[in-house]
C-alpha cells in the first residue's frame, strides 16, 4: 500500500487549561472523502485548523505527502498544496465573484490573463458565472458558500478541507452542494469534510472518523460508525445508548 | 543622583500621573463602552481649558468655582458629538460592529474642527489662568509638594472612585455596563442604546470639564495643547487596559512617574521620545489581540 | 508539483446563455483614453499661459497629489491607515539636502537614495507594526513619526551630520543650475511634479493589476480567508509600504529642491501625514485617481486661505477639511469619485447607445 496522502500522526492542542485535542491520529488516502464527525466541543475545529496551519499543534506530525507540515504557516499549507474553507463563509466583500476567485490562482502562476480565465471557468463550474463581475456583497448566503469553495479551488489544491458544507444552506441547497463536492473528488481532489449533518456526511463519505472530548473514538464506513454505542453515546448521550443496546 | 531631588521628581511624577490617568479616564470610558477611539479627546480639554480662562478673565470666575460650569458644558459638547456627528455612522452600520476606523476618522475630523476654530478665535498666544486661593506648598518632609497639583491629583483618584460607583449603582450606570458588554442584547431588552451612548459621551468629556478647570491653575493654554494630552491618553488607556477605571488610574501613575524619572537622567525631549517609545512597546508585546475582541 | 489533475473546465456545465465577457480585462476605453491625453496635453501647456503666481498654486496641488497617491499606493489599498507617512517625507527631503551639502551629490541622485532610505526605514517600522490594526494601527505610526519630529527638532549635529534642530536646513543657492536641480522660473519643477504625479498614478495602475494589487485587497477584506489563499499577510504589506516610502521619500525631496528648505514640524510633522491620509480617503482611497481628486480638491482651499485671507484665517482650511472629512465618513464612504464614477458610466454609456 502506498504512503497516505495525510498522516496524522499524534498531535495534541491545549488553550489554557482545556486540552482540545489529545493525541489525535488518522490517515486520508488519496481521491477519499473523510468525514470528521463529532458533537459540539470534541476538538473537530481546532483539528481542523491545526492541519490548515492556523493553529500550532503542542506536539505531533502532520505528514503531508511524506513531508511534516505541522509547524507551516497557512500561507505555506497553502502552497504545499492544501486548500481550506471557514465555516462562516469569509468572502472578499468589495471584490467581484471573478475577482475572488483569482486572489487564489497567484499562489500557483504570475499569469494575470491566464489565472482570470481560470477564475471564470471556476464561476461557470460553480454555475455562478452569471455573477461573474458582481459584486460579492450583493451575493446571497448559499452563493457566498459556493464561492468560498471556489476560491479554495482557485488554489489548485491536491487535499481540500472544508469546514461545515452545508450550514445553514436550505435541503435544495444542500444537494446542490452535495453534488458540487463530489464533482470535485471526480476531479482528483482529495477531501476532508467537518461536518454534524448525517445525512451530508452519509451521502457523501466513504470513511468517517468521530472525536469526543479532544479524542478519536471511532473510525470507519458511515453505516458502521455512527451504530456503534460509543458513537450514540458521544452523540446523544449514556440513556440513549443504553435503550439501544 | 541626589536623592532628594529624584525622591521630589517621584513624588510630582505621581501627582501628575494621577491627573494624566484623571483626564485619561473618559477616554477609556468612550473606548469601553462604544469602540470608538476618541480622537478629539485632547481637544475637548483645550476646550474646557480656554472655558476656565475666560470665566476667569471676562467673569472674574476663579478657575476652581468654574467647574460648575465647564462641567455641565462639556458634558453638553460630548452629547451633542455623540448625537450629531457619531450617531449616524452607528446608525448607519447598526448591523454590524462599529467599524473602528470609520470612528477615528469622524472624531479626527472633529479634532480638525475645535481645535482650529480655537486656533482662529484665540490665536496662537499663550495663556493662563490662576487662582485666587493663595496656596502655599504643603512640605513634606523636606520635599514641597504643589498644592495645584496636589488637588488636581486628589480630585483624578476621587472622579475614578465615583465613576466607578455611580457605573455600578445607578440605573443609567448599569445601562450603561450593559450595552458595552453587548449592544444588540442592552437593546433588546428595552435600554434606549442612543441615549447611552450619547450619556456616556457626555460623561468622558464632562470629565475633561473638571480637568481642564483643575488644570488651568497650573498649565499654559494654547489651541494645540490638546493633541499632547490626547496622545499621552492613548498612551495610558493602552497601559492600563481599555475600559478599565481603576487602570486608566494606574498607567497614568506610571506614565507620570515615568516620564518625571526619565527627565531626571535625559533631556525632556528624550523623556518625550521615550514615552512614545513606551507606548510603541507597550502596543506591540501586548498579543495583537488587542484589537481581537471585535 | 507539476500538472495537476484538476482541471475544471472539463467537467464545467457550461451556461448555455453565456455571458458577456469583459471586452478587454481591466482595460482603458478609447474614450478614456482620449481624455487622458487630452488632460496631459493640457497639463504640459499649462506653464505656456500661467503666471508665477499660478503656477506655484499648481505645483503645490499636485505636490500634495502626488503625495497622497504615494499614501493611498499601500494604505488605501490594504485598508489601514497611517498617520506618520510624513516620516518618510522628512527622511527623503533631509536626505536629499545633506546629500547635496555634505558630499555634494546632485539632487538627481538625492531623490533616489531618498526614496531608498525612507524605504528601508519603512521596513523598520512596518515589520512590528502591520501586525496592529485599525486605530492602534494609526496610533503607532503617529506615535513612530513623533518620536523622529521630537529627536529632529532638537538635535543640532549627529555623528557630525548637521541636522540643525528645529531651525531647519537650507539649500544652498546655486543658481540656474540643472545638475543642482534649482531653476529661477517654475516651469521646471511644474514639469518634474507632473512626471512624479504621471509616475504614481501609472504604479497604482498597475498595482491594481497585478498579484500585489490583487493580494492586498484581499488582505483588506478578510485577513485570515487571505492567509489561506496563499498569502502572508506581513510580506506583502512590507513589499506594498516600502514602494509607497519610497514615493513619499522622493516627494519630501521634491519639496525641498522646490522651497530650497526643510524643517521637521513642516515635513515630519502630524499635519503633513493627516493632510495626505486626508486626501486620499475624501478623494476615494483604494482607487487610482481618488487621491488625485481629493488634493485637487482640497489642497486649493488651503492655498487660498493662506493666500488670500491671510493670517487672521490661520487654521480654517483645517476647518473646513474636517468637516468635509466627517460628511465623507457619513455620507460617501467610498470617496467623492465614487458618484463621480457613476456619472461618468452613464455619460459613456449614453455616449455609446448613440
Amino acid at each position: 500500500m502506498n504512503a497516505p496522502l495525510l498522516d496524522v500522526r499524534g498531535i495534541g492542542k491545549r488553550f489554557g487549561g482545556v486540552h482540545a485535542v489529545r493525541d489525535l491520529s488518522f490517515r486520508l488516502e488519496q481521491g477519499e472523502i473523510l468525514a470528521l464527525l463529532g458533537p459540539n466541543g470534541a476538538g473537530k475545529t481546532t483539528a481542523f485548523n491545526m492541519i490548515a496551519g492556523f493553529f500550532r499543534p503542542d506536539g505531533g506530525e502532520i505528514l503531508f505527502r511524506g513531508r511534516d507540515i505541522a509547524r507551516l504557516r497557512p500561507w505555506d499549507i497553502c502552497k504545499a498544496g492544501i486548500a481550506r474553507t471557514f465555516q462562516l463563509s469569509k468572502p472578499f466583500a468589495d471584490l467581484t465573484v471573478v475577482e475572488n476567485l483569482m486572489v487564489g490562482g497567484f499562489a500557483r502562476s504570475s499569469d494575470t490573463a491566464a489565472i482570470r480565465e481560470r477564475a471564470e471557468e471556476i464561476a461557470d463550474f460553480l454555475g455562478m458565472g452569471r455573477q461573474a463581475d458582481t459584486e460579492v456583497q450583493h451575493l446571497t448566503a448559499f452563493d457566498r458558500r459556493k464561492l468560498e469553495l471556489g476560491r479554495a479551488l482557485s488554489t489548485r489544491p491536491v487535499l481540500l478541507l472544508m469546514d461545515e458544507v452545508v450550514a445553514g444552506a436550505t435541503p435544495a441547497e444542500g444537494q446542490e452542494m452535495v453534488a458540487l463536492v463530489r464533482r470535485i473528488r471526480d476531479r482528483g481532489i482529495t477531501i476532508l469534510i467537518v461536518e454534524h449533518v448525517m445525512k451530508v456526511v452519509m451521502a457523501l463519505s466513504e470513511r468517517v472518523i468521530v472525536m469526543e472530548s479532544g479524542r478519536l473514538i471511532a473510525d470507519g464506513a458511515p453505516k458502521d460508525v455512527v451504530s456503534r454505542p460509543e458513537v450514540l453515546k458521544a452523540y446523544f448521550g449514556e440513556q440513549y445508548a443504553a435503550a439501544r443496546a | 543622583m541626589d536623592p532628594l531631588i529624584l525622591s521630589f521628581a517621584l513624588v510630582n511624577g505621581l501627582l501628575i500621573g494621577g491627573v494624566y490617568g484623571g483626564v485619561a479616564l473618559g477616554l477609556s470610558l468612550i473606548f469601553g463602552v462604544m469602540r470608538v477611539v476618541n480622537f478629539a479627546h485632547g481637544s475637548l480639554l483645550m476646550l474646557a481649558l480656554y472655558a476656565a480662562f475666560w470665566l476667569q478673565a471676562l467673569a472674574g470666575i476663579d478657575p476652581y468655582a468654574s467647574v460648575v460650569v465647564t462641567v455641565p458644558l462639556l458634558f453638553a459638547v460630548g452629547f451633542l458629538i455623540q448625537s450629531v456627528v457619531i450617531a449616524p455612522l452607528i446608525r448607519r452600520e447598526s448591523a454590524l460592529v462599529v467599524e473602528p476606523l470609520s470612528a477615528l476618522l469622524l472624531t479626527a475630523g472633529v479634532y480638525l474642527v475645535i481645535d482650529n476654530l480655537a486656533l482662529m478665535a484665540f490665536g496662537p498666544d499663550v495663556r493662563s489662568a490662576s487662582s485666587g486661593l493663595a496656596l502655599a506648598p504643603l512640605m513634606l518632609g523636606p520635599i514641597p509638594v504643589n498644592m495645584q497639583r496636589l488637588i488636581a491629583f486628589l480630585a483624578a483618584i476621587l472622579a475614578a472612585v465615583s465613576l466607578s460607583l455611580w457605573l455600578r449603582s445607578t440605573r443609567m450606570g448599569r445601562a450603561i455596563r450593559a450595552t458595552a458588554q453587548n449592544r444588540d442584547a442592552a437593546a433588546l431588552s428595552g435600554i434606549d442604546v442612543p441615549l447611552v451612548y450619547a450619556v456616556t459621551f457626555g460623561i468622558g468629556a464632562a470629565l475633561l470639564g473638571l480637568f481642564g478647570s483643575l488644570l488651568a491653575t497650573f498649565i499654559p493654554i494654547t489651541p494645540q495643547v490638546g493633541l499632547s494630552f490626547g496622545i499621552r491618553s492613548f498612551i495610558v488607556v493602552v497601559l492600563g487596559g481599555i475600559g478599565s477605571i481603576p487602570g486608566s488610574i494606574v498607567g497614568g501613575l506610571v506614565i507620570g512617574v515615568f516620564e518625571a524619572l526619565a527627565s531626571q537622567f535625559v533631556p525632556a525631549t528624550s523623556a518625550a521620545i521615550l514615552s512614545l517609545g513606551l507606548f510603541v512597546l507597550i502596543l506591540l508585546v501586548r498579543p495583537s489581540g488587542l484589537m481581537g475582541r471585535a | 508539483m507539476t500538472a495537476h489533475p484538476n482541471r475544471l473546465h472539463e467537467s464545467a456545465a457550461r451556461l448555455p446563455a453565456g455571458r458577456p465577457r469583459r471586452a478587454a480585462a481591466g482595460g482603458v476605453s478609447p474614450a478614456g483614453l482620449l481624455a487622458l491625453a487630452l488632460i496631459g496635453l493640457a497639463a504640459l501647456a499649462l506653464p505656456l499661459v500661467a503666471d508665477s503666481y499660478l503656477l506655484h498654486s499648481c505645483i503645490v496641488v499636485l505636490f500634495f497629489a502626488y503625495m497622497a497617491t504615494a499614501w493611498n499606493f499601500v494604505c488605501g489599498y490594504v485598508g489601514q491607515l497611517s498617520i506618520g507617512h510624513a516620516m518618510f517625507a522628512g527622511v527623503g527631503g533631509y536626505a536629499t539636502v545633506l546629500l547635496f551639502t555634505g558630499l555634494g551629490l546632485s539632487p538627481w541622485l538625492g531623490l533616489p537614495v531618498g526614496g531608498l532610505l525612507a524605504a528601508a526605514l519603512s521596513v523598520v517600522v512596518g515589520y512590528p507594526t502591520f501586525r496592529l490594526r485599525g486605530p492602534y494601527f494609526a496610533l503607532t505610526t503617529i506615535a513612530f513619526a513623533e518620536m523622529i519630529r521630537i529627536w529632529v527638532e532638537n538635535t543640532e549635529s549627529v555623528l557630525g551630520i548637521p541636522v540643525n534642530g528645529a531651525a531647519g536646513l537650507t539649500v544652498p543657492l546655486a543658481g540656474e543650475s540643472l545638475a543642482a536641480l534649482q531653476f529661477n522660473g517654475k516651469a521646471p519643477y511644474y514639469y518634474l511634479i507632473v512626471a512624479l504625479l504621471a509616475g504614481a498614478l501609472a504604479a497604482t495602475w498597475a498595482l491594481e493589476r497585478s498579484k500585489l494589487g490583487f493580494y492586498l485587497k484581499a488582505i483588506r477584506g478578510d485577513r485570515d480567508a487571505a492567509e489561506s489563499l496563499g498569502i502572508s499577510p506581513a510580506r506583502y504589506q512590507l513589499v506594498a509600504l516600502a514602494i509607497s516610502a519610497f514615493m513619499t521619500g522622493i516627494g519630501g525631496g521634491f519639496y525641498a529642491q522646490f522651497f530650497r528648505y526643510v524643517n521637521a514640524e513642516r515635513l515630519i510633522g502630524v499635519d503633513l501625514s493627516i493632510d495626505m491620509a486626508l486626501m486620499s480617503i475624501i478623494g476615494g482611497q483604494g482607487t487610482v485617481f481618488g487621491p488625485l481628486l481629493g488634493a485637487v480638491l482640497l489642497a486649493p482651499l488651503a492655498e487660498i486661505t493662506r493666500g488670500t485671507l491671510g493670517g487672521s484665517f490661520l487654521g480654517l482650511h483645517l476647518v473646513v477639511y474636517g468637516i468635509i472629512l466627517m460628511l465623507a465618513v457619513l455620507y460617501l464612504p467610498k470617496g467623492l469619485i465614487a458618484p463621480l464614477r457613476a456619472v461618468l458610466a452613464r455619460l459613456a454609456r449614453r455616449g455609446g447607445a448613440r
